[in-house]
């Protein structure tokens, strides 16, 4: 048996490394390739212009606004929603809970090009006329994962049996949800907003059927004016990405570790 | 039953700078029942999973029957392992998971379903061969558990905590028939847990562990009433702490005099190690030695607490018919009913 | 739970029947529950009636004859075959690597690998073409260390812009979506299982073939569906690596919306719309079937 782990021993190594080469070969690669440019007689260089170039497009700013603005609606339209909905399905309507979870993952199943071509079909044009459409319709997108995150968070607190408590001792409802519900979802509603955002800020789909301009769709249509832009872009919106996941999954380890310390 | 003499000799296990077990001995005689028993992380469990061959020893031998089976793979020892829960394969039903050793073993088909079903009807569980592990409550789950490790005709049974997640009326009833089935197929057995009124119930004799030691093995009735340690005295049973002064060989105790049986000849203080049943409690003629706390009655028995003048508190267990109606608050006058006691030199 | 409904209720209220108090318990999730239905429900109900129209706005089944023949239908297969295949393909290894880190990762390993599994699963459309372009295009950086190595990818005729290079380029979102959803399913394989089939005489491979496999089966199948649904619709990168040279039904749906449409053919994008709900449905409802069950004794 010894011997059969040495001998499997090198999986793990072996594994990342093939692995870290997939995942950031092509990352380095287009990482590169952001860099360069010309200079006046042809020849390659090396140098932050095409970022300098991305960062001086007016559009640039305009839209990262707009999609950040967009993803931010859309955070609060769940939090509007969403949030209110799974806390008092713990709560009072345990009843319902498979049935909701059912329905929420609906839009699962339903691809979210057909789904583009409903809101088309569907929507009046007063809604077709404004970009809020957007995050409206994002809440619905991520509300199958949202649901999850919530409903996987209250599971593990007995969230109708501590209520009854603080109502007992005399809290209000204001005071109950403030200082027991609240703080018990903190972490749940965390994920859920985080998760919210991030596919918003991503979401290429829906916005470019539905003919709107946020950033993603921004990126691939600078790809048709300036290719090296637009890979000094690409390359910038992964590395934002990559770098919150990161940072996220620190805090949320940092977090869990001072949790398990206190046991 | 093919069972054997179990021995461990010098078996020592570190996990990175803790150490989990240093230098452990422990023979068990053919046919025995032995617990080794102790707080977490006492290097109980350590201990019986080297024997399974499920971890490996920093040194030291494991022998079965004279045979040493430390570098021998786990899957090749023979021994039948019950776990503390959730060990059944969820894929396969009651009867399939009973005859998975003997399926292991290539044994035909209609041979090994016959035993496992004959298994199934030990442990009571025949009717629910066809069940999966999920439609079974805790109880029954060790029980398919137990029939599992039996099927194999094992030389030794190897049990790791097995009733630690049941209820207690199921813990108790399962603990005698783990005993019965033990004693009358003679498997020499290997009992960790961490409850000492299991390991006092069932085992012909305990070990008790503490910091990868063995600190006492003897039998329920030695330990109990010879620790051969503080840490024993306290682990099995309830035990009181009564400070008092010893002069020489002798202890003055609620006004009698006491031989103190490990004694050092050193006069000074010193706590008395005595158990609450060798405590008597009665009625103050005048102010008498101590003052009823609390007094709980148990059925049989009722636990009467009290506290001395200088703050010590005392429990004492005495049958109900003869511990009266104390009440919180009354003198009492509290009597040892030794010859001879343990103390702690502090 | 119905239990902890009738025990905390009690007997009935006075003038409150047992259908009037189950309102009152569902009333504040009606707010939920009328958002999808207006923002989900209704949009998806009016492109299944549109499909059943012809262009007089009258009920027929043209548009659904129509997508049934070429072009459409090519478009379709091309769809289900770039779903099958991406699947295919990134199912094994992907189901290899999260067993590796599962069984030999530390946690923070496994937690990193989450996240950026994460991010990968999520990376799509130009950003990730542009990736691949600058790896494996004629100039790009795989190439040139594939030519050093005596390799000559180019020599055969390949580019990443046919059918198989679309493949290729979906593994690299599919196999970390395989990572995550597979995951959960290995983590469930308890070690007492393997530890107790160890003990009564099953070798790693037996241990496998008896319990592991037939256990994990099921989330395996469930999760190739998903990857299956998952490169049956993708669009973004879809759109982003093709230069109008395969016909792929969200990319047909996407000119379609683009106003580039025949006055015949106002409502087939409405068609292909079902179309590709019927066969997403096809693979999502049996993935989510099986993953509940699954949960149930992952539990």
């Amino acid at each position: 048996m010894a011997a059969m782990r040495n001998r499997l021993s090198f999986a793990l190594p072996l594994t990342l490394a093939v692995a870290s080469l997939f995942i950031f070969l092509p990352f380095g690669s287009s990482a590169e390739f952001s860099f360069r440019s010309y200079s006046q007689d042809g020849k390659l260089m090396h140098s932050l212009a095409p970022y300098r170039w991305i960062v001086e497009q007016p559009e640039f700013l305009s839209h990262l606004l707009l999609s950040f603005k967009i993803a931010l609606f859309a955070v609060i339209f769940t939090a509007i929603l969403v949030v209110p909905s799974v806390a008092w399905l713990h709560l009072k309507a345990q009843l319902f809970r498979p049935l909701v979870e059912l329905i929420t993952l609906l839009p699962l199943v339903i691809p979210v090009v057909a789904l583009s071509i409903g809101v088309q079909t569907a929507f009046p044009d007063w809604l077709q006329s404004t970009e809020y459409e957007l995050p409206l319709m994002y809440v619905v997108l991520a509300l199958p994962f949202t649901f999850r995150i919530l409903d996987n968070g209250l599971q593990a607190i007995p969230l109708k049996t501590i209520s009854e408590a603080a109502r007992g001792l005399g809290a209000s409802w204001i005071a109950t949800i403030f200082y027991v519900i609240a703080p018990v979802m903190r972490r749940a509603v965390a994920g859920a907003f985080f998760l919210t955002f991030a596919l918003s800020l991503g979401e290429f789909t829906l916005t470019s059927l539905l003919h709107w301009d946020t950033f993603p769709t921004w990126v691939t249509s600078v790809s048709q004016q300036n290719i090296i832009g637009a890979i000094a872009l690409s390359v910038f919106s992964l590395t934002f990405a990559f770098l919150v996941v990161f940072f996220a999954s620190l805090s949320s380890s940092r977090s869990k570790k001072r949790m398990d310390a206190t046991e | 039953m093919k069972s054997g003499t179990l021995e461990l000799a010098g078996i020592s296990r570190r996990f990175g700078q803790t150490v989990a077990l240093d230098n452990l001995n422990l023979t068990i005689g053919a046919g025995e029942l032995v617990a080794l028993l102790g707080p977490s992380g006492c290097g109980k469990t350590t201990a019986l999973r080297i024997v399974a061959g499920l971890e490996r020893s920093d040194a030291g031998t494991v022998a079965l029957k004279g045979r040493d089976v430390t570098n021998l793979s786990a899957h090749l020892r023979n021994m039948g392992m019950v776990f503390q829960s959730y060990s059944l394969f969820p894929n396969l039903s009651a009867v399939e998971n009973v005859e998975f050793g003997l399926k292991m073993r290539k044994v035909e088909r209609a041979s090994r379903r016959k035993t496992a079903l004959e298994l199934l009807e030990l442990v009571g569980l025949d009717t629910q061969s066809k069940r999966f592990p999920h439609q079974l409550s805790g109880g029954q789950q060790q029980r398919v558990a137990l029939a599992r490790a039996l099927a194999i005709q094992p030389e030794v049974l190897l049990l790791d905590e097995p009733l630690s997640a049941l209820d207690a009326q199921v813990r108790t009833n399962l603990r005698e028939e783990i005993r019965r089935l033990q004693i009358s197929l003679g498997t020499t057995t290997l009992f960790v847990t961490h409850d000492q009124e299991e390991a006092m119930a069932i085992s012909d004799r305990v070990g008790v562990m503490s910091n990868g030691h063995l600190e006492q093995i003897d039998t329920p009735d030695v330990l109990y009433n010879n620790p051969a340690s503080t840490f024993v005295a306290n682990f099995v049973g309830t035990m009181n702490h009564i400070p008092a002064e010893q002069q020489g060989d002798l202890v003055s105790i609620f006004g009698k005099s006491i031989r103190v049986k490990n004694s050092n000849g050193i006069s000074g203080s010193i706590s008395v190690l005595v158990r609450p049943e060798s405590i008597e409690v009665s009625r103050a003629a005048g102010s008498g030695n101590a003052k009823v706390i609390t007094r709980s009655f148990l059925g049989a028995s009722s636990q009467i607490i009290c506290q001395t003048p200088d703050g010590a508190v005392i429990q004492a267990l005495m049958p109900s018919h003869e511990s009266g109606d104390l009440h919180p608050g009354e003198d009492v006058t509290l009597n040892v009913t030794l010859n001879e006691v343990l103390v702690s030199h502090v | 739970m119905t239990n902890s409904y009738v025990s905390s209720k009690g007997v009935s209220r006075k003038g409150g029947t047992f259908a009037r108090r189950n309102l009152i318990i569902a009333a504040p999730l009606l707010p939920l529950l009328a958002y999808l239905g207006f923002f989900f429900f209704w949009p998806m109900f009016a492109v299944v009636v549109d499909s059943l129209k012809n262009n007089d706005h009258q009920w027929s089944f043209i548009n659904f004859t129509t997508i049934a023949q070429k072009p459409y239908s090519t478009a379709f297969q091309n769809s289900i075959l770039l779903g099958a295949l991406s699947a295919l393909f990134a199912s094994i290894p992907g189901a290899i690597f999260a067993y590796i880190i599962e069984v030999r990762g530390s946690e923070r390993l496994k937690g990193f690998v989450t996240s950026l599994s994460g991010v990968l699963a999520n990376t799509g459309g130009v950003p990730l073409a542009f990736m691949f372009i600058a790896t494996f295009g004629a100039q790009g950086s795989a190439i040139k260390i594939l030519k050093a190595l005596g390799v000559d990818l180019y020599s055969g005729g390949f580019t990443l812009f046919s059918f198989s290079g679309i493949v290729f380029v979906y593994l690299y979102f599919q196999i970390p979506l395989m990572v995550i959803i597979f995951s959960p399913a290995l983590h469930s394989i308890r070690s007492e299982w393997r530890d107790a089939a160890k003990n009564l005489g099953a070798t790693p491979k037996k241990f496998w073939t008896t319990v592991g496999i037939p256990l994990l089966f099921p989330s395996f199948a469930a999760s190739f569906l998903l990857l299956f649904a998952s490169g049956f619709a993708a669009y973004a990168t879809a759109r982003a690596m093709t230069v109008g040279n395969i016909a792929l039904v969200p990319l047909v749906i996407g000119t379609l919306v683009d106003g580039n449409v025949q006055v015949d053919q106002a409502n087939v994008g409405k068609s292909l719309a079902v179309g590709m709900v019927l066969i997403s449905a096809l693979a999502m409802i049996p993935y989510l079937i099986i993953q509940r069950r699954a949960r149930r004794w992952q539990q």
